[in-house]
């Protein structure tokens, strides 16, 4: 109890410092008593605890000087800290020790103490050496607000807080703000979008105790509310659009951003919405909403670089995933933790990775596959169709149930029928038409095998000895060798216009592998690859149709690869249109999705070197494939020709073996056959199956995925890694919490769950804090604590650790209602003050951190943006849904993004999608949206909590030329010309009461109406520029309206869009 | 007066004009300028940073080759390889080194020896692969490092390593670092300006991405800004249709006058920074077409540079943009070439690669020379890591593909007070392991940092609670005196 009376002290006399940035070196009146946390800690932390702190690895001298015991432990008869005594004292006799070799910090470092600092430590220690654990680590109790002298001002417990500070610094709050001022601010505050001006003019009219209270309610309750509130929230969770590296591919993530809208809509208490994202796949009875709530992980940049080591990429997931929790829950730079202990907090190495460990529990792999929907993933079909979705799910079941009862009881049938089936019927099914090779390759033996080539048998002899191994459509099959190919030279002579085709059975040595399993190419030096192949490309099979490579070409493989091992039927057509659309890949009958590399065949394919098996003419060969049955055909088989094939070779070869030949597995395979062939009821079962799964799949591509986490079955652990290189792994240690802070409850699982309900609890000292803190920089433009993501020994002290404490309090006891908390905010006088500024308080409240004024700084991008077409009546109000593509210049994604990239072609949505608010805008990460990135948008990769805020001429210049401001500029000058009377001066009005929410002044008009003369002098005199000018953008101006007075108007508009009071809020 | 005195007074000076001119989007103007005149982010900002010593660099180009040059088959050259031909890498040079999972399931790892032929060149006696037959010329004006290494062997965590000093992403780049640093030279230009090059095989691409360029921890005006090869230079550069710069400064006029009204009623300094940031933005709107236009080039720069030069967006362009952004006065240039990612077919695309960069590169290091800009402008050509010795897939004697490789790679420099004809550090036969001289991607950033006038050690920016530098906060790194003139 003494230690926080302590620190409440402390915290006040930090107010009463003159204040400059920061708080921590300020001069104190001579009297006050020096604090550890506010005078000392600085000091240490500058210059002494980088060798001498909380790291024990690079500690020196084995001295800690931040924490009691060890400062004061006699060491060789003599400390470091002697309380009371500063001569006595080893760090005073080294800070000012004469000798060079000796002092402190030593001259390496590059640090030197200024003597007002030495002065703090002495005086600390003649004080008795007073230590103090740091603020942060401290659970905030509630503390009464203090009394004030202007009572009249407040208006909320927050005032007094502030007051307070005001009052000390020797200022006075600034007036409260007019009303229309404070409706545009509390509108874009709570909604992001400016407020409408007969909203404005109402609230100004309305003249009753309640009017602000009942506007505030309103922004609060409307759906933009959670829009402008989830917006802050995905920077911190780093949504996008994108897997981020490499390829940097789509992944649908959308679900998670509309959950996040929803949530705060809902106004989800805080403590709720923080464990459904952290662990809301680990809930008893887990609703699919909090499934998707989980997907806060899964937002992390993920690989599928070829070459890429999974350990080492699973092990910077699990950094990025503590690293975010850290810096959104705890608001400290854990990373720091990851290579040694913490340099200046009381994050050990060791207690980073128990930390990570409850992120290092997954089931998603390594790599992304470069795929929309990396597993683990749930789907999420829409909101119409939630009824049919669960009704279907039990109609499956149904069938699949019905199904496996008369597999059951059909044997008996099936045994009846198999000795009177004849296997010649399914032979003949095979197509014949057009056949001009067939190579059965079933000898089993010796150095040769016969083709059936144009009608004719032959003996082929192999170069050198063949490998059989047990077939598939027959007894035997043949290995492949790439040192001596099989050749057929009056086979497979196929011109480029000439419709082909070709299969075999075939089984792969190993996954991945890429060759040729037989070809007709020329692959010599300088022949250009002439010909064709079945090839092999990663496991995918396909096709090269080759003139000249790779400029005159085709090449299409199928999107899936083969399994390796196992005996796949794989053919493939093409109708002779030299087009890679005339190419199918089959893998078992089946017609596959196609991967086109090249598509640009124009010379002819004809070349002289044989059909060779196992390689093309000299290279590109596979070795140890098993092949079967391979055969060309010389025209273009259609899918059921392909599948007849199919089931001719293996059911033929399976009926024409002797029963007892058979095993359990040929003979369940033949039944399987029989039943959907033969078996009425069994095909009546089948058939509902399958119109269920089709219509459960219909569900599924019309509704979207969710990424979401999933545990393994284990107990969650980690290693700690040397250096934090995933390759160097010490000790293997258990998920857990960091020592400094409250302990995991001994009730709680340790896992997620556990770890976030921990967060939430009562005694926690930083979750409550740290996020009432990031609302308040979301209101305010700072922080009470500026480094909103480092409250540790670092990081700044909070200019109102009261009110921070006394808020985080608050919004934990009301129980972490998160629209109360902006209520609150948002109805205090602090907030409603005037933004006007003089010379005074710019000298001694610069960066208004002491809130002597009211809030007044450059708004996101996506707000300058939602404000322009709000204002041009261009924004569509949807919420939700796939993230669109509105204007962009040309060739921003394609500059950066790999060929192989499916975001690399910026395709920008035409209508509704152009208009979207800010948020909905697709969100790759190679190239962030190119508007908002120059207005300080983050790209996504990490989390972010704080935005920077800059104001340089690449902003100006999006304002000013940017299509989607233009457009909207002349939106808004068509609103103005139809609906804002008609003088200039009543439509310059309508300009500014929907940019600005309020008149133009006397003088501004004065302005506007000289602006006006000479943009309509230009336009009158230039008709052509007036035609280009409101041609910009895909609406299209009302063509009864005269161009040129539209012109001007827009430049008016365009004009006023870029005042600086319209980028600030 | 002392030359360093000097150099601080001029430097200082000039500073001062063109941030002044600048406002915060180019410059940390707000360390000099009283906070009074621009806004809160800019008066929260650090004291002047400014060079510790007087720098011998004032600008850089730096030439990345995006995906990694095979460094055997271009500068380090290996005679004893012919007689190694299809023979195994002994165990003893990999000293099981980890691979990159595209070769780690090879069963052998045969020797490929470069195809080409190499000769010595100059005074120095650099011995260049014959795809180069034009920078072999200027050798002398060189200064190659045979023995650069660095940890990363895949191409996202190797580049943003080389760049940013770090594997993981979100750190400043070298040329942030040089932003943040030196600040600018030019009021209408950025400091520090990016130029991605097209070259002319496409096969092997790598993803570059402004990641590379962000500022990381650093304030955003430190990023680079990527000039575009298609479409505008700048993002958003020109006016709409039909807005004459007549009509765009008459909109900017009375978009001054309003703003110094709201700036009279509310009294916000950052008001005045927006005015000026649209000043700029407007005298950007001339400068950068000038920048792009090479009609006033005469016809000898394009016998210099290659004809390619007049082609937008070929490497021969960009590096005579490079020329024209020095001598305009941009800090740091980042040029980007890709394609260098020759896992297979060495023998058809190494040749192309090089043609793409030889003319070109002669071209601009003599150009630097004539207009008496080399010796204050340093020129920084190398790729993220090397290629291995041994073949990725097939080997015949004319094609081979090699793999990564981060133990040793070539980089050289040019001009920016580096020493010209030396030949530093020294790999094994295979050009596999370093056996002198090594230069870890550390060294190489505290040698680059020392030419621009800085300590390493000294030069820091204060995040996360530490003292972050470009060498790493623990890691040892030095200056390698052997390269400065």
């Amino acid at each position: 109890m003494k230690r926080r009376l302590d620190a409440r002290l402390a915290a006040l006399l930090v107010l009463l410092l003159p204040l400059l940035g920061t708080f921590s070196n300020a001069a104190e009146p001579k009297s006050s008593p020096i604090r550890f946390n506010r005078d000392v800690r600085p000091i240490l932390a500058e210059n002494c605890l980088a060798c001498h702190g909380p790291d024990g690895l690079g500690r020196k001298a084995g001295l800690r000087l931040d924490r009691e015991a060890e400062a004061t432990a006699e060491r060789k008869g003599a400390a470091a800290v002697v309380k009371g005594d500063p001569a006595r004292s080893l760090l005073v006799q080294r800070i000012k020790s004469p000798d060079p070799k000796k002092l402190m910090p030593p001259s390496s470092t590059k640090k030197m103490l200024k003597p007002r600092e030495i002065e703090t430590l002495e005086r600390w220690i003649a004080e008795g050496a007073h230590f103090e654990a740091h603020w942060s680590f401290i659970a905030p109790e509630r503390p009464p607000p203090p009394a004030v002298k202007n009572e009249s001002w407040v208006k909320t417990p927050v005032d007094r807080f502030i007051l307070d500070g005001i009052e000390r610094a020797g200022l006075q709050p600034a007036p409260e703000a007019d009303r229309r001022t404070i409706a545009r601010r509390v509108s874009l505050d709570l909604t992001g979008l400016p407020p409408k001006p007969e909203d404005v003019e109402a609230f100004v009219e309305d003249r009753s105790p309640e009017a602000y209270e009942k506007l505030v309610d309103g922004y609060l309750s409307s759906k933009q509310w959670g829009e402008h509130r989830g917006r802050y929230w995905l920077d911190a969770a780093r949504y996008a659009d994108t897997h981020g590296i490499h390829f940097d591919n789509l992944r649908e993530m959308w679900s998670y951003r509309d959950w996040v809208i929803a949530a705060f809509n809902r106004n989800v208490p805080f403590d709720r919405f923080t464990i459904e994202q952290l662990a809301g796949d680990l809930l008893p009875n887990r609703t699919l909403d909090q499934q998707i709530a989980s997907g806060f992980n899964r937002c992390n940049m993920t690989t599928n670089e070829g070459g890429a080591i999974d350990e080492e990429y699973l092990v910077l997931y699990t950094r990025d995933r503590t690293e975010t929790v850290a810096q959104v829950w705890l608001g400290l730079t854990a990373g720091c933790a990851t290579c040694h202990d913490h340099k200046f907090d009381p994050l050990t190495q060791r207690e980073f990775y128990e930390m990570s460990a409850f992120f290092n529990n997954t089931t998603q792999r390594a790599m992304d596959g470069n795929i929309k929907d990396t597993p683990p993933i749930v789907s999420v079909p829409r909101s119409e169709d939630h009824e049919r979705w669960e009704a279907v799910q039990g109609e499956i079941a149904r069938a699949h149930g019905d199904m496996d009862a008369r597999r059951k009881a059909a044997r008996g049938d099936f045994d009846r029928w198999l000795p009177t089936a004849g296997a010649d019927a399914m032979a003949r099914s095979i197509p014949k038409d057009g056949m001009s090779l067939h190579a059965p390759m079933t000898e089993g033996q010796g150095q040769a095998v016969s083709v059936d080539v144009g009608g004719q048998t032959r003996l082929i002899t192999a170069a050198k000895e063949i490998a059989w191994e047990p077939g598939h459509v027959g007894a035997s099959s043949l290995k492949t060798r790439q040192d001596a190919g099989l050749t057929v030279p009056e086979a497979g002579n196929f011109g480029k216009d000439q419709a082909f085709s070709f299969g075999a059975w075939v089984k792969l040595p190993a996954p991945g592998i890429t060759g040729s399993l037989f070809a007709r190419m020329d692959d010599r030096e300088g022949k250009g690859f002439r010909g064709w192949d079945c090839v092999i490309d990663g496991g995918r099979p396909g096709t090269h149709i080759i003139s000249n490579w790779p400029q005159d070409a085709i090449k299409v493989t199928s999107t899936e690869a083969i399994e390796a091992g196992r005996w796949t039927h794989l053919f493939v057509t093409y109708d002779g249109s030299a087009k890679a659309a005339g190419v199918n890949v089959y893998l078992n009958g089946r017609r596959q999705e196609r991967r086109i590399k090249n598509d640009s065949l124009k010379g002819p394919i004809f070349t002289s070197v044989p059909l060779t098996v196992g390689r093309r003419e000299v290279g590109s060969g596979v070795d140890g494939a098993a092949i079967q049955d391979l055969r060309i055909y010389s025209r273009t088989l259609g899918g059921e020709e392909v599948q007849s094939l199919v089931r001719g070779t293996r059911d033929g070869w399976l009926l024409s073996k002797p029963a007892e030949a058979r095993s359990p597995e040929e003979l369940n395979e033949l039944y399987d056959r029989w039943l959907i062939a033969l078996d009425p009821s069994f095909r009546e079962a089948s058939t509902r199956f399958d119109s269920f799964e089709r219509e459960r799949g219909a569900i599924v591509e019309r509704g979207t995925i969710a990424h979401v986490m999933q545990e393994r079955g284990e107990d969650a652990m980690a290693y700690i890694l040397f250096r934090g290189e995933y390759d160097k792994r010490r000790d293997p240690v258990k998920s857990d919490t960091p020592d400094a802070l409250p302990p995991l409850p001994m009730n709680e699982p340790r896992n997620r769950l556990g770890f976030a309900r921990w967060l939430m609890s009562p005694e926690h000292p930083l979750a409550a804090r740290v996020t009432v803190n990031r609302f308040w920089q979301e209101v305010f433009g700072t922080g009470l604590v500026k480094t909103t993501g480092d409250f540790g020994t670092m990081g700044e002290q909070p200019s109102h650790p009261e009110l921070l404490d006394w808020l985080a309090v608050e919004f934990r006891e009301s129980g972490w209602d998160v629209k109360r908390f902006f209520k609150l905010i948002v109805t205090s006088a602090a907030y409603r003050q005037s933004a006007q500024v003089g010379p005074e308080k710019l000298g001694k409240d610069p960066l208004n951190r002491l809130l002597s004024r009211g809030p007044r700084f450059r708004m996101d991008g996506e707000m300058v943006r939602d404000l322009a077409l709000a204002a041009g009546g261009l924004l569509v109000g949807k919420i939700g849904g796939p993230s669109v593509k509105p204007y962009q210049p040309d060739g921003v994604w394609e500059a950066v993004a790999m060929p192989e990239s499916n975001t690399k072609a910026y395709r920008r949505d035409t209508g509704e999608g152009l208009y979207r608010r800010g948020l909905y805008t697709f969100w790759k990460r190679a190239a962030p949206p190119a508007s908002m990135e120059i207005f300080n948008a983050p790209n996504r990769e990490l989390c972010t909590v704080r935005r920077e805020r800059t104001n340089t001429p690449l902003q100006a210049l999006v304002t000013l030329n940017d299509v989607q401001f233009v457009e909207a500029a002349r939106n808004l000058a068509e609103r103005a010309l139809k609906e804002g009377g008609e003088t200039a001066a009543s439509r310059a009005d309508f300009i500014a009461r929907r940019l600005l929410s309020r008149p133009l002044g006397v003088e501004e008009m004065a302005v506007v109406r000289a602006s006006l003369g000479a943009l309509s002098k230009h336009y009158a005199a230039n008709p052509e520029d007036a035609k280009k000018l409101i041609a910009v953008g895909e609406s299209k101006a009302d063509p009864k309206l005269d161009a040129s007075l539209l012109a001007s108007y827009t430049m008016l508009a365009n004009q006023l869009m870029n005042l600086d009071e319209v980028l600030n809020k | 007066m002392n030359p360093f005195e000097e150099f601080v007074r001029y430097e200082s000076r000039r500073r001062f004009l063109s941030r002044c001119a600048n406002a915060a989007g180019w410059a940390t103007l707000a360390s000099i300028v009283p906070h009074k005149v621009f806004g809160r982010e800019s008066a929260g900002a650090p004291v002047l940073v400014g060079p510790h010593f007087p720098p011998k660099a004032k600008q850089v180009i730096y030439l990345h080759m995006v995906g990694g040059p095979s460094q055997m088959d271009m500068y380090d050259y290996k005679p004893v390889m012919q007689e190694w031909y299809d023979k195994d890498l002994p165990d003893s040079v990999r000293m099981g080194q980890r691979l990159t999972t595209m070769t780690s399931g090879q069963k052998r790892f045969p020797i490929a020896p470069s195809k080409f032929k190499f000769a010595r060149h100059g005074k120095c006696g650099m011995w260049v692969t014959e795809l180069l037959p034009w920078t072999s010329k200027i050798v002398d004006d060189l200064c190659f490092i045979r023995s650069m290494h660095t940890e990363a062997i895949n191409h996202e965590p190797a580049i943003s390593y080389i760049q940013t000093g770090n594997q993981v992403t979100g750190r400043p780049c070298l040329g942030s670092w040089a932003s943040y640093g030196l600040g600018s030279l030019n009021s209408d230009l950025p400091t520090f300006v990016v130029l991605v090059a097209k070259p002319t095989n496409t096969e092997q691409i790598q993803a570059i991405s402004a990641r590379l360029w962000s500022a990381g921890y650093l304030s955003g005006e430190h990023a680079g800004v990527s000039f575009r090869s298609g479409g505008d230079p700048i993002l958003y550069i020109n006016n709409p249709d039909g807005v004459p710069t007549s009509v765009r400064r008459q909109t900017l006029d009375g978009l001054k006058a309003l703003n110094e009204i709201a700036y009279k009623s509310v009294g916000d300094p950052e008001t005045h920074t927006r005015i000026q940031q649209f000043e700029l933005a407007f005298r950007m709107q001339a400068s950068v077409p000038e920048l792009t236009d090479l009609a006033s080039e005469p016809e000898s720069t394009f016998a210099l540079y290659g004809d390619e030069a007049r082609k937008p967006g070929t490497f021969a362009h960009t590096a005579l943009l490079s020329r024209r952004l020095v001598e305009r006065g941009v800090r740091f240039v980042q040029v980007y070439l890709n394609n260098w990612d020759h896992h297979g077919n060495v023998g058809g695309r190494l040749p192309m690669q090089c043609k793409d960069i030889d003319q070109a590169t002669y071209g601009l290091i003599t150009d630097l020379k004539r207009r008496g800009l080399f010796d204050s402008t340093l020129v920084i050509w190398g790729g993220e890591f090397g290629r291995t010795i041994y073949s990725q897939g097939g080997l015949t004697k004319d094609n081979y593909g090699r793999d990564h490789h981060p133990r040793c790679f070539t980089w050289w420099m040019a001009g920016g007070g580096t020493k010209g004809g030396v030949i530093y550090g020294e790999t094994d036969d295979f050009s596999y392991n370093i056996i002198r001289d090594p230069v870890h991607i550390r060294d190489f950033h505290a040698t680059v940092l020392h030419l621009l006038g800085f300590d390493h050690q000294r030069f820091t920016f204060r995040y996360q609670g530490l003292d972050q530098r470009l060498t790493g906060v623990i890691e040892e790194s030095r200056v390698v005196k052997e390269l400065l003139a």
